[in-house]
C-alpha cells in the first residue's frame, strides 16, 4: 500500500501519544498504553480498540512497524509482538512536536502582547 | 478469586467481541487485543480494584472501534469492487477494437469468409486474455513480472489459437496435443498461486513440454512445411523461456504478489 505523507498533517492525539511512547524504543501493546497513561499524567487513557485502531493506520502509512514478538521480562511468559517506529514515524514526531512550539510561540508573544 | 472467575469471564467475552472485527484487522491485531485486555485486567486486579466498571469501557470503546474498522473496510473493499468495474469496462472496450481487426480484413479480405459465432468466440478469447492480464499483472508492481505475465499470455494466446487452426483445417486431432502446454500453464499457475518464483518454474515447464512435443509428435508435413512448423515451435519456445526468465527476475527482486 502506497505510504502516505502524514509528516506535514496535524497529528491525532491518539497517534501522537502512541509515537511519543515509541521514540525510546520498542514496546508492546500494553506498554504503549501505559506509557503514553505515563506521559500524559493520566489524562489520556487509551483502550485496545482506540490503541490497536490506530496503530493499524500509523502501519499503513508507514509510522510503525512490527518489530518482534517475544517474551517481556518484566511480565509473564506470554510472548508478546512488539512495535517500533520508522524514520517517517520519527519524521513525523519532530514535525509534530516542531508545530506545537510554533503554536507554543505565537500563543506566548500574543499573551505578552496583551498584559 | 471471584475476581478471577469474573476476568476469566470477561476474557471470554472479549474474544467473542473481537470476532466482530473485520477479518484483515482481527487477524492482524485479534491476539495483541486480547492479550493487552488481559493485560489491564491484571493490572486492576493486582491492584485489588474490580474488573466490572474497567471491562465496561473497554468494550464499549472497543464498539465503538469495531464500527469504525467496519466502516473503513466496507468503502476499501466498495472503492476496489468499482474499480475492478472500470477495469473490466476498459478490457471489453480494448477485445472491442481488437476485434475490429479480422471483423474488417474479413469484408475485405477474400475468402475470409468467418460465421458470426466465429467473431463472438474470438471475442471472448480476447477479453478472457485481456483480463486474464489485468488480474494477474495488478498482482505485483515489478516492470519484470507484468512483462512475464503479458509475454506468456500472448504467447499461450496464440499457441492456443493456431492449434484449434491447424487442427480444423488439417483434420489431425493429434495435434491437440499443443495444447497439454497450455495445461501444464494452467495447473503450474494454480500451484505456484501467481507467485513469480513458481511461475517462472511453470513457463520453463511449458517450454519444454512444448519441445518434447514437437520431437516426439510426427508432423508427417512435406520438409518445406516441416520447415516452419520448426521454425514456429523455436520461436514459442523461445517466448515461454523469455517469460520464465523474466518471472525469476522479479523473483529475484525479491517481490511477491500482493506487494
Amino acid at each position: 500500500m502506497a505510504k502516505k505523507n502524514t509528516a506535514q498533517a496535524p497529528l491525532t492525539p491518539a497517534v501522537l501519544h502512541i509515537l511519543l511512547a515509541l521514540s525510546t524504543g520498542e514496546r508492546h501493546g500494553y506498554g504503549i498504553m501505559k506509557q503514553a497513561e505515563a506521559d500524559s499524567q493520566g489524562r489520556t487513557k487509551m483502550g485496545p480498540g482506540t490503541l490497536y485502531g490506530s496503530m493499524g493506520r500509523m502501519m499503513e502509512s508507514g509510522l510503525i512497524r512490527e518489530s518482534d514478538k517475544r517474551v517481556d521480562p518484566e511480565m509473564d511468559d506470554e510472548r508478546r509482538i512488539y512495535y517500533e517506529l520508522t524514520d517517517a514515524g520519527r519524521a513525523a514526531l519532530e514535525a509534530e512536536l516542531k508545530r506545537y512550539r510554533g503554536v507554543v510561540a505565537v500563543a506566548e508573544g500574543r499573551l505578552a502582547h496583551g498584559h | 478469586m471471584a475476581t478471577n472467575v469474573a476476568g476469566r469471564r470477561y476474557r471470554t467475552w472479549y474474544a467473542m467481541l473481537l470476532r466482530l472485527y473485520p477479518r484483515p484487522f482481527r487477524e492482524r491485531f485479534g491476539e495483541g487485543m486480547a492479550q493487552t485486555f488481559h493485560d489491564v485486567c491484571r493490572e486492576h486486579r493486582d491492584a485489588g480494584r474490580g474488573l466490572f466498571g474497567l471491562a465496561l469501557w473497554i468494550f464499549f470503546e472497543t464498539s465503538v472501534g469495531i464500527v469504525r474498522e467496519n466502516t473503513t473496510h466496507i468503502v476499501r473493499e466498495t472503492t476496489h469492487m468499482s474499480q475492478l468495474g472500470k477495469t473490466t469496462l476498459r478490457v471489453a472496450l480494448g477485445a472491442l477494437v481488437v476485434l475490429m481487426v479480422p471483423l474488417v480484413a474479413s469484408q475485405v479480405v477474400e475468402g475470409w469468409n468467418w460465421p458470426p459465432g466465429a467473431f463472438v468466440r474470438v471475442y471472448v478469447l480476447f477479453f478472457g486474455t485481456g483480463m486474464a492480464y489485468a488480474l494477474i499483472a495488478r498482482k505485483m508492481g515489478a516492470w519484470s513480472y507484468k512483462a512475464g505475465v503479458a509475454v506468456a499470455l500472448v504467447a499461450g494466446f496464440a499457441l492456443g489459437w493456431s492449434t484449434m487452426v491447424q487442427t480444423a483445417d488439417s483434420g489431425h486431432p493429434e495435434r491437440l496435443w499443443y495444447l497439454s502446454v497450455l495445461v501444464v500453464g494452467f495447473i503450474g499457475a494454480c500451484l505456484a498461486r501467481l507467485k513469480a518464483p513458481g511461475l517462472a518454474v511453470t513457463l520453463f515447464a511449458m517450454a519444454a513440454t512444448l519441445a518434447l512435443i514437437a520431437v516426439m509428435l510426427p508432423s508427417g508435413a512435406p520438409p518445406d512445411m516441416a520447415r516452419r512448423m520448426a521454425i514456429g515451435h523455436g520461436v514459442f519456445v523461445v517466448l515461454f523461456t523469455t517469460s520464465g526468465l523474466m518471472f525469476r527476475h522479479a523473483s529475484f527482486a525479491g517481490c511477491r504478489p500482493g506487494r
